[in-house]
C-alpha cells in the first residue's frame, strides 16, 4: 500500500477516543454520530492539513446518523480514516465514504452484538454468577476481564481497518474464521447456559397427597424427578423461549406474566 | 454509616455503574455481581451483597442493548434491591422480585438521558461548522456525562434515603401466598436470561449442547466450573475439526 499518513500511535488514539465516546452521547436522533466524529476529528485535521473547508465538511460528514457495536465496530473507524486519506488524494468522494460507513454498520453490529455481547459476555458473566451465588469474590474478576477484552479487540480491529482500508471487512468475514468462531462460541455458550439453568432456575411443586391406608406420602416432585430431573426448570426456560419467539420480545409483559402465574400458582399450592 | 451517607454513596455508585465513558467499561462497575459486592461492603455484608447481586445478575445475563436501546437496567435494579434486601433481611429470591420493577424503570431513566443528549448533538453540529474539534469532544463526552450524573444520582439517592421502610411496609401488608408467589417468581425469572441467550444464539441445530450441559449437572452432578471446562473442550474440538476440513463450518 502507498505511503500512509497516520502513525500507529495516531490510529490507536482514534481508537481510544472511539472507545471513550462510543455511548456517551447516544441520542435518538443520530445515535453514535458525535462519538464517531470525536474519534476521527483529530486525525481528520491532520489528513486535511491546510484545507480547512475540507476538514469542516469531513466533520459534518461524520456527524451524520451512525450506530454500530463498539468493539468490532472500531474497524469502521480505521477504515474511514484510510478512506479519508484516499479522498484527499482525490481517489474517491465523500458520498462513497458515507455509503460504505452506513453499509458496514449493520452487519458489524450484528456480529458484535452476537459474539461480544450475546456470547462472550454471557459466558463470562455466567461463570461470574456461579461464583457469586456461592459467595466467592472470585466472581469479581470476570467483569474487568470482559472490559479489557473489549478494549484489546477494539484496538486490534481499528488498526486492521486502517491498514487494510475497505478490504478489512471482507477479510474479517470471508475467511470463515469468524463463522467458526461464532459456532464454537455458540456451543460453549449453550453448554454453559444448560449447566447454569440446571443450577439456578428453581421451580418445584409442593403438591403431594397422603394415602390414608398406609400413611405413605406421594410427592409429585419426586415422581417428576424420576421421569426426567429438572423437567419444570426446562419447562420454565423453554416456556420463556416460546413466549419470546411467538409473542414478541416484550420483556415487561413477560415479567408481569411470570409474576401473575407465580402468585396464582402459589395461591393454589401448585408451586412453592 | 448513616442512611444519608449511604444514600449519597449509592447514588454516586449508580452513576459510575451507568456512565458510558469507555465502551464496555460500564461492565466493570455496572454488573450486579460487582455492584452487589460494593453495596454490601458499604452496609457491612459484602458476601451476602455478592450473593444477591449474583441472583439479580442471572435475570439480565442475556440482555443485549440492540441499537443502543436498554430493555432494562440491571444497575438500577441492583442499587435498589441489594440495600433493601440486606436491610430487611430478605432472601435472594425475594430480592430478585424487588429488583425487577426497578430494572424496568431504569430503561425509562436511560430514555431521559438519551433524549437530553439531543441538546449536545445540535451543539456539536455548530462546532463542526466552526471546525472546532475540542467543542465536539466536549459535546460528545463531557456534557452528556455531567447531565447523566444528575439523572442517575437523584432517583437512587431518594430511594435509598426513604425506600427501605416503604418496601417493608408493603411486604408486611402482603398476604402469605403473595410473598410465596414472589419467591417462586424469583426462582423462575432467571429463565428469562437463559432463554434470551438461547434465542440470540439462534442455532436450533446446536440445542443438544444446551441439554448436554443441563443433564451433566442433573445426572452426573458435576459442578458448573467442570461444565465450563468440558464445554470449552467440546467447542475447541468442533472449531479445530472445522479448520481441518478447510471449509466453513456451519454446524
Amino acid at each position: 500500500m502507498a505511503e500512509r499518513l497516520l502513525s500507529k500511535k495516531e490510529v490507536n488514539q482514534a481508537h481510544l477516543l472511539w472507545w471513550l465516546a462510543a455511548e456517551t452521547n447516544n441520542s435518538y436522533e443520530r445515535l453514535q454520530a458525535p462519538s464517531f466524529c470525536s474519534a476521527v476529528a483529530k486525525n481528520l485535521k491532520k489528513i486535511y492539513g491546510d484545507d480547512t473547508e475540507g476538514y469542516k465538511d469531513a466533520l459534518k460528514r461524520h456527524l451524520e446518523f451512525y450506530n454500530t457495536e463498539g468493539t468490532i465496530g472500531a474497524v469502521v473507524v480505521g477504515i474511514v480514516l484510510a478512506m479519508e486519506e484516499e479522498k484527499v488524494k482525490g481517489h474517491l468522494t465523500g458520498d462513497v465514504i458515507t455509503g460504505i460507513k452506513l453499509g458496514l454498520m449493520g452487519p458489524i453490529a450484528g456480529i458484535g452484538d452476537t459474539l461480544i455481547w450475546g456470547m462472550i459476555k454471557s459466558i463470562l458473566m455466567g461463570i461470574a454468577c456461579n461464583f457469586a451465588l456461592q459467595g466467592s469474590p472470585i466472581a469479581l474478576v470476570f467483569p474487568p476481564l470482559f472490559s479489557i477484552l473489549i478494549f484489546v479487540v477494539g484496538r486490534y480491529t481499528c488498526r486492521l481497518g486502517y491498514d487494510l482500508g475497505s478490504e478489512a471487512v471482507p477479510k474479517l468475514l470471508q475467511s470463515g474464521t469468524m463463522n467458526k468462531l461464532i459456532t464454537a462460541a455458540s456451543i460453549l455458550g449453550l453448554f454453559m447456559m444448560g449447566a447454569l439453568s440446571a443450577s439456578y432456575v428453581t421451580v418445584t411443586t409442593p403438591l403431594s397427597w397422603t394415602i390414608e391406608s398406609t400413611g405413605a406420602v406421594i410427592s409429585i416432585q419426586s415422581y417428576l424427578d424420576q421421569i426426567l430431573p429438572g423437567m419444570l426448570q426446562l419447562a420454565a426456560v423453554f416456556g420463556v423461549y416460546w413466549y419470546f419467539t411467538h409473542k414478541g420480545q416484550n420483556y415487561i409483559k413477560l415479567v408481569l406474566l411470570i409474576l401473575v402465574i407465580s402468585i396464582v400458582a402459589a395461591f393454589f399450592g401448585i408451586l412453592g | 454509616m448513616s442512611t444519608f451517607m449511604f444514600a449519597v454513596l449509592s447514588g454516586i455508585i449508580y452513576f459510575l455503574a451507568t456512565q458510558r465513558l469507555g465502551y464496555g467499561l460500564t461492565n466493570l462497575m455496572g454488573q450486579p455481581v460487582t455492584l452487589g459486592f460494593i453495596l454490601g461492603a458499604l452496609l457491612g455484608d459484602p458476601i451476602n451483597g455478592l450473593i444477591i447481586g449474583g441472583s439479580i445478575n442471572l435475570i439480565y445475563l442475556g440482555v443485549v442493548f440492540t441499537g443502543g436501546n436498554a430493555p432494562s437496567d440491571s444497575a438500577l435494579a441492583t442499587c435498589i434491591a441489594v440495600p433493601v434486601a440486606l436491610q430487611l433481611g430478605l432472601d435472594a429470591d425475594t430480592a430478585v422480585t424487588v429488583a425487577v420493577p426497578f430494572g424496568i424503570l431504569g430503561a425509562f431513566v436511560d430514555q431521559i438521558r438519551r433524549t437530553s443528549n439531543l441538546i449536545w448533538l445540535h451543539k456539536a453540529d455548530k462546532f463542526a461548522e466552526l471546525g472546532d474539534e475540542q467543542g465536539i469532544y466536549r459535546c460528545a463526552m463531557l456534557y452528556p456525562t455531567i447531565v447523566a450524573f444528575f439523572i442517575r444520582f437523584i432517583p437512587v439517592f431518594c430511594f435509598n434515603l426513604f425506600g427501605a421502610d416503604a418496601v417493608q411496609a408493603i411486604l408486611n401488608y402482603l398476604p402469605d401466598f403473595v410473598t410465596t408467589g414472589l419467591s417462586v417468581a424469583g426462582g423462575i425469572l432467571p429463565a428469562i436470561g437463559f432463554a434470551i441467550i438461547i434465542m440470540s444464539i439462534g442455532r436450533k441445530e446446536l440445542l443438544p449442547y444446551y441439554f448436554m450441559g443441563f443433564f451433566a449437572i442433573k445426572y452426573l452432578g458435576v459442578g458448573t466450573m467442570a461444565c465450563a471446562v468440558f464445554g470449552l473442550c467440546i467447542a475447541m474440538v468442533i472449531y479445530f475439526a472445522g479448520n481441518k476440513k478447510g471449509e466453513t463450518h456451519n454446524g
